[in-house]
């Protein structure tokens, strides 16, 4: 009975929630942080090794204060891979809850609800992988009202709701919609096809790739969005309508979208849009979606190319 | 116009309204109708001069009117023939006041999707190839005919319907298939006592969607489509939101101000009162919506959901095709 009355651990306080029972398993061999595109990409302190370690050694707040904690978005690119058999976003979710309730607050760029435009439809709701938002009734005005609420801890700002919104009414510093349709400017050349290319930021591993994509001259434009689930189509037929010949979006490979369904999102929204386009008998080919997995380097120079040069043959 | 009656002791004169129909069904002349008895108070307030669905008037009355004589035009129906397109101009013309009513003229309304085809096409399929059609003699509208008692012309069907907007400057746009007639009555209250808002605005509706009034439950986190289903297949459950159950309903990118009929008759709306404030095609923004819902990890099966959604320009722009960026793309803006 006295083991009762003894407060529990760090560690057991993650093991006593749900995903975090196995993380005493970890031999450390840093398999996860050499798959995690967080640690190559955005933040070198990242690493969920060293994440599990603090909380073996009870190191509470240095693992509550970690990046880790709190940039972690469930890809699980690392579970298939730990020898352990580990689900590493698990146990780091078990550490961001423990985290939330000491009251620490997400560093991340979260989205917030314009409550003046809000209908309180829920579609955000249903659409974030997160589970961030949620709806509440208050009064306004003498009033009754219902809108939108997001839990800011629960967000990793995919931006997937932003472009679910049907009013417009969330948004996420960096990615509104204004920000982006305002990126959407070719200066048209005689003779030469133009292709808007929204890339998401996780989808192309090598730092080659990245660079490429600065190189490209004035017809191919590239915008960079979060998640491929924060394409709307709507600026897919703003920049076909401005004169832009093509859109290429470019998401990750299906299971390794960086925001679980945001692959999966915009596909659909650039499949159905597609369709649209055939259904109003507009040319062929002018909006397409590619998926690159994180073996596919190289890949995104392929699918610019061969895109400007389907355009081409299509107008000849 | 009805703002000074103390100055006059002489009759102020009565604003003069205009209802016109272009190329429209007439469920907007009949929400008129449906004002009933209230009629009687408007023609104690306004003079009507010009209303051919309803009265004996003709083209040359309006013509010889002074311009601006017309205080308020309603003007229904799209723009689809060279007909319409003059009395548009005409009427523009004669008004001070131009009102797109209802929406055919506001986005291009059920008319509007003859956008999805050319006019040989749609000629085609009327007097060819429908089957209950003998097709033997060929038959084609000829714009001129001679008869033996001179030449008799139709109007001209032009290759896109048009709204009113993009053929004729609009001072309001009053959305709905037809405007519920509660609303075309607050309307004209507000115009006879002055209040109207600025210029371009969207009247006789709200400024949110559909959904900020639909009193259904809504979904949840988690939840999401599996299936898509059509309406007239489906069991429906009245206090559900129709997403949740896997039935598109344009209410989401739908401005609200009908007061739900279709929504409480237990049918999804179908999104005629168009986009709210801020979106600039209905049709991609529901699309944006709905393909968020899909619930699947595997590519193969996305496919096979959408397959679900049967016609999706059709569900997106059943009244707003015309007016939309996919017509821009196709006919150029």
């Amino acid at each position: 009975m006295e083991n009762n009355d003894r407060p529990l651990s760090f560690v057991e306080q993650v093991k006593a929630i749900p995903g975090g029972e196995h993380v005493e398993v970890c031999y450390s061999c840093g398999t996860c942080v050499s798959k995690c595109m967080i640690q190559q990409k955005v933040e070198p302190d990242y690493n969920p090794r060293r994440l599990l370690r603090m909380v073996m050694m009870g190191m509470r707040e240095e693992a509550f204060e970690s990046p880790t904690t709190w940039m972690c978005s469930e890809c699980d690119l690392c579970y298939a891979s730990c020898p352990q058999e580990i689900h590493i976003s698990g146990v780091i979710g078990a550490v961001k809850d423990l985290a939330v309730e000491a009251g620490y607050t997400t560093p991340l760029e979260v989205v917030s609800v314009d409550e003046s435009l809000c209908a309180g439809c829920g579609i955000c709701v249903m659409t974030c992988p997160y589970e961030a938002p949620h709806l509440i009734e208050k009064e306004v005005g003498g009033v009754m009202d219902r809108f939108s609420e997001v839990d800011a801890e629960k967000c990793m700002g995919c931006g997937m709701c932003v472009a679910a919104c049907p009013l417009g009414a969330i948004a996420r510093p960096g990615v509104s919609n204004a920000e982006i349709v305002s990126q959407i400017d070719i200066k048209k050349k005689r003779g030469k096809k133009s292709l808007a290319v929204f890339v998401c930021d996780w989808s192309l591993r090598s730092d080659d790739d990245v660079a490429l994509l600065e190189s490209y001259p004035d017809n191919v434009r590239v915008i960079h969005i979060p998640c491929t689930g924060r394409i709307d189509p709507q600026m897919a037929l703003i920049a076909l309508n401005s004169g832009i010949d093509g859109v290429l979006v470019c998401g990750c490979a299906p299971g390794e979208c960086h925001y679980k369904r945001g692959t999966y999102v915009s596909d659909c929204k650039i499949s159905l849009l597609d369709t649209m386009l055939g259904q109003m008998r507009v040319a062929n080919g002018r909006v397409r979606f590619v998926q690159i997995g994180t073996q596919d380097r190289g890949r995104i120079r392929h699918e610019v190319d061969d895109m400007l040069a389907s355009l081409q043959k299509e107008a000849v | 116009m009805a703002s000074k009656p103390k100055t006059t002791k002489a009759k102020a004169p009565k604003p003069k309204l205009a209802f016109y129909w272009a190329s429209s069904c007439g469920g907007c002349e009949i929400t008129i109708t449906e004002l009933g008895m209230r009629l009687v108070d408007l023609s104690e307030l306004v003079d009507i001069v010009f209303w051919p669905a309803a009265m004996d008037f003709k083209y040359d009355d309006v013509k010889v009117m002074k311009d601006k004589e017309i205080d308020i035009c309603f003007f229904n129906g799209a723009i689809r023939n060279s007909e319409n397109e003059e009395i548009a101009h005409l009427l523009r013309k004669k008004s001070k006041l131009m009102i797109a009513f209802g929406s055919c003229s506001h986005l291009g309304g059920i008319p509007g999707l003859a956008n999805l085809f050319d006019v040989e096409t749609l000629l085609e399929r009327v007097f060819d190839t429908a089957p209950s059609l003998d097709d033997s003699r060929g038959t084609r509208p000829q714009l001129k005919t001679r008869m033996p008692e001179g030449e008799i012309e139709i109007p001209e069907m032009y290759n896109r319907v048009k709204s009113l907007a993009q053929t004729v400057d609009v001072d309001y746009f009053m959305p709905g298939c037809p405007p519920v007639v509660d609303q075309v009555w607050s309307v004209f209250q507000t115009i006879l006592a002055g209040e109207l808002p600025e210029k371009g605005s969207v009247i006789g509706a709200e400024a949110k969607t559909n959904c900020d009034v639909c009193t259904r439950e809504k979904g949840k986190s988690g939840m999401r489509i599996s299936e898509f289903k059509r309406p007239h297949l489906t069991e429906l459950d009245p206090d559900k939101c129709f997403l949740t159950q896997g039935v598109i309903c344009m209410g989401p990118a739908t401005r609200a101000g009908c007061g739900l009929p279709c929504v409480n008759g237990n049918m999804p709306c179908r999104g005629c009162y168009g986009p709210p404030d801020g979106v600039v095609d209905q049709g991609s923004k529901l699309i944006s919506a709905v393909a968020a819902l899909v619930d699947t990890d595997d590519p193969q099966a996305l496919r096979e959901i959408l397959t679900g959604i049967v016609d999706p320009v059709g569900l997106g722009y059943r009244f707003g095709l015309a007016e939309s960026i996919l017509s821009d793309l196709k006919y150029g803006k």
